[in-house]
């Protein structure tokens, strides 16, 4: 993998980092790619092919709850809110985007 | 009456504190002296709460109302990814360093329930990505059987908590190993339950369709005791399996005990632990169980499997990290300054790796050929076992193809490091119950460990099997 590659991987991943940095990912993400890249070759093989994806799998199904609010309201704001690094009158401070 | 820590078991506890032999606030000062004395050393403890004195009361109270269980006043300590109302849960990294939790994890609300007294928050690999605790923002944490080596991970902090006297048992955490080979690299059990058996809910995310909460102790009965008290139905765990479908009809007790001959055969096992593994054989051979060999071509492919999907959910779970809501904050000019500003200050070194691995693998053109085809191959391996498991009850491997490494030995060779996983990662990809129990010691004080694992929600056999090694 280029250099450049693992750059635009970083801005994607919204993570500062340096350039030899980097490079050390370039190389690494060679062998870890090769390595992860055995299953490529045995989904072709026999076995593989019929399993279905499908969600049915075990007991996994969607969790649905009515839309309705269970909190009064303000009962978690301020501890949420301690968490915070920059807040003003019970809302987060974020920076203009526009 | 004098305790004797290093081999208190939760039962025997609970008859002393039943008999009066010494209080819980007794048991608890007896934990942290030992705490105080080790802990600078071994670095087990982020944190020793500082509420204990109210954890104690509440656990006083239930034993006086007569509603105590076998959970209440026994001491363990928590992985620091799991969050503990009012208390600071930093999943070991800077990024959430001091972040305080503002509910309790399902895990802690049902032990809370019961007055069991959570004496602090143990050191992990950051965000439990790694084999060793070595990628902690907070320091190496050493095994306590070897100074001069590492705990295993992620749980390692947990495991040496309970390993040094410092607790009587301890919560982790699994995604691809992280109880089963911590427990194995300092002489404990460690068990990861069947995915959905335990909540999830308030535990810092890894890999979610592959964490599961599981307790860590010093023998088989004492870690299926703790596993009752958890294993629980938890409706804000969407993935939690509801109690009706958990029944087993007619559980009937193991006999016989499938090898994957051909999975021992791969490099990268050391001898001596393929040696100590024919022993362990033997051993339930002579406890009447009938080995036999058991074919799983598709078995090797779990870590490559793992290794696509983890980082993939990594990358995703880990992009709520902002510095903008909780955690590290680091000035910019603009927004998009100040989110990588702080993900880049705020991730160590193996997050980061991972994260753009995850970012790689599910990017446009690259989806298919990783992301999809792992999952389909995941189904296959989940398969391969349900089927074998028509004929066995269960099936026994060592739990890691190596003995506890020391410091900056893997760190450096991230293949070397992931290959630490290689038997205890199927469990994971398949979602079924697996557990890890000593096996022996080498010339050096060393020690090994077996590995079993049970069909889906078959965890009883797991601990019937545990019980008869472990005699």
């Amino acid at each position: 993998m280029k250099l450049e590659d693992v750059k635009k991987l970083a801005d994607m991943a919204r993570i500062d980092m340096s350039d030899s940095e980097m490079e050390g990912i370039a190389k690494d993400f060679d062998s870890i790619l090769a390595y992860v890249g055995q299953v490529q070759e045995v989904s072709k093989s026999e076995g593989t092919q019929s399993s279905a994806l499908t969600q049915e799998d075990y007991f996994l199904n969607n969790v649905m709850r009515d839309d309705v609010v269970t909190n009064k309201e303000g009962e978690y704001t301020e501890k949420i809110l301690s968490n915070a690094p920059d807040t003003e009158n019970g809302f987060l401070k974020v920076k203009k985007i526009l | 009456m004098k305790i004797n820590l290093k081999d208190l078991t939760i039962e025997e506890t609970h008859n002393h504190f039943k008999n009066g032999d010494f209080t819980v606030r007794e048991l608890v000062d007896a934990y942290l002296e030992v705490i105080k004395e080790k802990n600078p050393d071994i670095n087990a403890y982020l944190e020793v709460y500082s509420d204990l004195d109210i954890q104690i009361s509440k656990a006083e109270e239930i034993f006086k109302n007569g509603t105590d269980t076998l959970m209440t006043g026994i001491p363990i300590s928590i992985k620091d990814n799991m969050l503990f109302d009012g208390h600071v849960a930093s999943a070991s990294s800077k990024i959430l360093g001091g972040y305080k939790a503002t509910y309790d994890a399902g895990v802690i609300k049902q032990l809370k329930k019961q007055g069991t007294i959570f004496l602090g928050r143990t050191n992990m690999d950051e965000f439990a990505m790694g084999s060793s605790t070595e990628t902690s923002a907070y320091g190496n944490t050493k095994n306590p059987l070897d100074t001069a080596r590492v705990p295993g991970g992620s749980s390692g902090g947990a495991v040496s908590s309970v390993a040094m006297d410092g607790a009587m048992a301890a919560l982790g955490s699994d995604t691809g190993g992280s109880i089963r080979q911590p427990a194995a690299f300092t002489g404990l059990v460690g068990l990861k339950p069947t995915y959905g058996a335990v909540s999830r809910f308030g535990i810092i995310s890894m890999a979610s369709s592959l964490d599961q909460v599981g307790p860590l102790g010093k023998t088989v009965r004492d870690v299926e005791i703790i596993f009752n008290a958890i294993n629980a139905y938890d409706r804000l765990d969407s993935t939690s399996i509801p109690l009706e479908k958990r029944k087993i009809s007619n559980p009937s007790k193991p006999k016989r005990i499938g090898v994957p001959k051909e999975f021992l055969s791969g490099d990268g096992i050391e001898k001596e632990v393929l040696q100590n593994f024919e022993e362990s054989c033997q051993k339930l051979k002579n406890e009447g169980y009938e080995l036999v060999d058991v074919s799983l071509p598709l078995i090797k492919y779990s870590l490559a499997v793992y290794y696509i999907l983890m980082p993939a959910e990594v990358s995703s779970n880990l992009a709520r990290y902002d510095g903008i809501r909780y955690g590290l904050h680091e000035e910019g000019d603009k927004l998009l300054d100040i989110y990588t500003k702080s993900r880049g200050k705020g991730f160590g070194k193996e997050v980061r790796r991972r994260i753009l691995l995850g970012t790689y693998i599910l990017s446009h053109g690259y989806y298919d050929a990783y992301y999809n085809t792992a999952v389909r191959v995941r189904h296959a391996i989940k398969n391969e076992l349900a089927n074998i498991f028509l004929n066995v009850d269960a099936i026994i491997t060592p739990t890691s193809p190596c003995l506890p490494f020391k410091f900056n030995e893997k760190i450096e060779d991230p293949i070397a490091m992931y290959m630490s996983d290689l038997f205890t990662v199927p469990a994971n990809i398949a979602d079924i119950p697996a557990i890890s129990i000593p096996s022996g010691k080498n010339a050096n004080g060393l020690p090994f460990s077996l590995h079993i694992m049970a069909p889906y929600l078959r965890e009883d056999i797991l601990f019937a099997i545990g019980k008869d090694f472990e005699k």
